[in-house]
């Protein structure tokens, strides 16, 4: 990607009238923002925030990732709080879009039109000076350039998923929004996909894309936003989540031929925290996974206790939010 | 400058959207519903015929509103419904233009309907008349069909039902409460072109219902307050909840 329109050089760097020094306006500021719908609360004062890089929101569904992207991109006004896009209020401010690029989750794409109609109405939109080199370029970037002259219709869901994304980088913005990027992406587009959003934040762009898959969050994202029920339960740096993630106390559940002779036998190590002796079994509360993982073997052996099952109950990406939250 | 490239940028593609394979079908179908009522009757041989009557009835009442319906309520509303108007939200321009090119489009495109429709029945019905008559006609059905598209595109954007609630006011307000109680007809964009018609082409027997003033003066509050309501709704227009 080259180009005069290098956003990293003057875009988001641009300063704000703050106070004391100047400091570089963040893409995208969420400042204790909150959305209901009636007395359902989808957004529950969130503030962060973004500067340029790759920042992932990572949540289950229905945690409000879409509801939060509307709103930065807006398309949603907030129940309270303000929400701001390069220093400018985002809700009813269509100036925002010279600098800002989404791409939603939603099939968005007019089926009857070519993707290179589709592109360059974008760009003309855009008022870009030239509609159409704007459009061979965005097409060329996600890998359509081959089926730019097809209807739009006949696309798999991996290249209507692309010529959306075409759609929202014609103009070159140095603000990315991206809702759920990688859905409907066989394995190779995914990685091409992964490199194309590398590229651009090494560029200097501000790209914010929403995911409930912690793989696809963790090989892209510099930074995460966890998102649960609404709230905003960890930001920061990956390894930093992720670690807390693994750290966590566990619960594990197991079957065994005695489970209270092996209950005796687990309970003095310093990797268990507690054990719940029940009808259908054991729930052992463990603290170092690791730890755990290589004394429950030799611990059943030397009791001479056979295993029948092992289960780790928990182990669910809700109930790691859950977890997260409650900290 | 700008204004004009937005503008033909928006109505192009609206165009081509509206005259999708489907829908074109079906409002062709619908247009030369009075053609083929005309070609018979033609064949029958029966004399003269009431061609006003024809035209009031079959164009007016009918073609003209439901291709306005048709055309005005997804000129935008389709796209608000399945999301492929977030493209069109997410850029820079002022959402005034996108109205302003959606209503252009749909009055136009339900015009050359009705319009045809309107030319070639009045041409196959034989009457005495037929370049004024189809002139008058054709006059009353742009006006109509302007005011139609801006009152249905408006509703489109402040309901997501914009289509039944354009037909309950096409058949109960202009169909049927019209006929119960004549006040109605004061806020009918039926009577409005009909108005406009008579007074370019007067009738021998005088029509009941808004004279050329009064429908002047619907058509344009219905004009300005659709636009109105049309392009500050859509600036506040909030997508659905997904998630």
């Amino acid at each position: 990607m080259t180009g005069a329109n290098e956003p990293g050089s003057h875009g988001v760097g641009a300063p704000i009238p703050a106070t004391g020094a100047p400091s570089p306006a963040p893409g995208v500021e969420l400042d204790h923002v909150s959305r209901w719908y009636g007395n359902v609360v989808a957004v529950n004062d969130i503030s962060f925030a973004l500067g340029p890089g790759v920042t992932g929101l990572l949540g289950p569904n229905g945690a409000g990732k879409t509801t939060i992207l509307h709103m930065a991109a807006g398309l949603l006004a907030s129940s309270s709080g303000t929400v701001r896009v390069g220093g400018a209020p985002a809700w009813r401010n269509p100036s925002i879009y010279r600098r800002l690029g989404l791409v939603p989750e939603r099939e968005a794409v007019p089926a009857a039109l070519t993707g290179r109609q589709y592109i360059e109405f974008n760009a003309r939109l855009h008022r870009l000076p030239d509609p159409r080199a704007a459009a061979v370029r965005a097409l060329a970037m996600v890998d359509l350039a081959g089926a730019a002259d097809r209807a739009i219709g006949t696309y798999s869901k991996g290249m209507q998923q692309r010529v959306k994304i075409a759609g929202a980088l014609v103009h070159d913005p140095p603000i990315l929004l991206l809702d759920e990027p990688f859905n409907g992406m066989d394995p190779r587009q995914r990685l091409h996909m992964i490199d194309l959003l590398r590229l651009m934040a090494a560029e200097g762009r501000v790209i914010l894309f929403s995911s409930h898959i912690l793989e696809e969050v963790e090989r892209l994202a510099d930074s995460i936003l966890v998102i649960f029920a609404g709230r905003l339960a960890a930001s920061g740096d990956f390894r930093e989540i992720r670690r807390l993630m693994i750290d966590r106390p566990r619960t594990v559940s197991i079957r065994s031929a005695d489970d209270r002779r092996l209950a005796s036998a687990l309970l003095p190590d310093p990797s268990v925290s507690g054990v719940d002796l029940q009808p259908s079994g054991l729930i052992i509360r463990v603290s170092d996974g690791d730890r755990f993982a290589r004394l429950l073997p030799q611990a059943a052996r030397a009791a001479g206790v056979s295993l029948h099952e092992v289960l780790p109950t928990d182990d669910s990406l809700e109930r790691v939010f859950a977890y997260l939250v409650s900290r | 400058m700008n204004v004009i490239s937005i503008f033909m940028a928006i109505a192009g593609t609206t165009f081509r959207a509206l005259l999708g394979r489907r829908r074109s079908l079906l409002m062709g179908i619908l247009a030369l519903v009075p053609v083929l009522i005309a070609l018979l009757y033609r064949l029958a041989g029966e004399g003269r015929v009431d061609d006003r009557a024809v035209l009031d009835l079959l164009i007016v009442r009918t073609v003209l509103p439901l291709t306005a319906l048709v055309f005005g309520t997804t000129a935008l509303g389709a796209e608000l419904d399945d999301g492929t108007g977030v493209a069109l939200l997410t850029k820079p321009i002022p959402r005034w233009q996108i109205i302003l090119a959606k209503i252009a489009v749909a009055g136009a495109v339900s015009a050359i309907f009705a319009a045809a429709s309107a030319i070639v029945t009045e041409v196959l019905l034989g009457a005495a008349d037929p370049a004024g008559t189809a002139a008058a006609y054709t006059l009353g059905v742009i006006v109509g069909a302007l005011a139609y598209a801006t009152g249905f595109v408006a509703l489109s954007v402040v309901t997501s039902r914009a289509l039944i609630a354009g037909l309950a006011y096409t058949l109960l307000w202009e169909g049927w409460l019209a006929g119960i109680l004549p006040g109605t007809r004061i806020l009918s964009l039926r009577e409005a072109t009909l108005g406009i018609i008579d007074a370019v082409l007067p009738r021998t027997i005088a029509r009941d219902g808004l004279d050329l003033t009064g429908s002047i003066v619907l058509v344009g509050m219905v004009l300005i307050g659709g636009f109105l309501i049309a392009a500050t709704r859509l600036a506040r227009y909030q997508v659905r909840g997904g998630d």
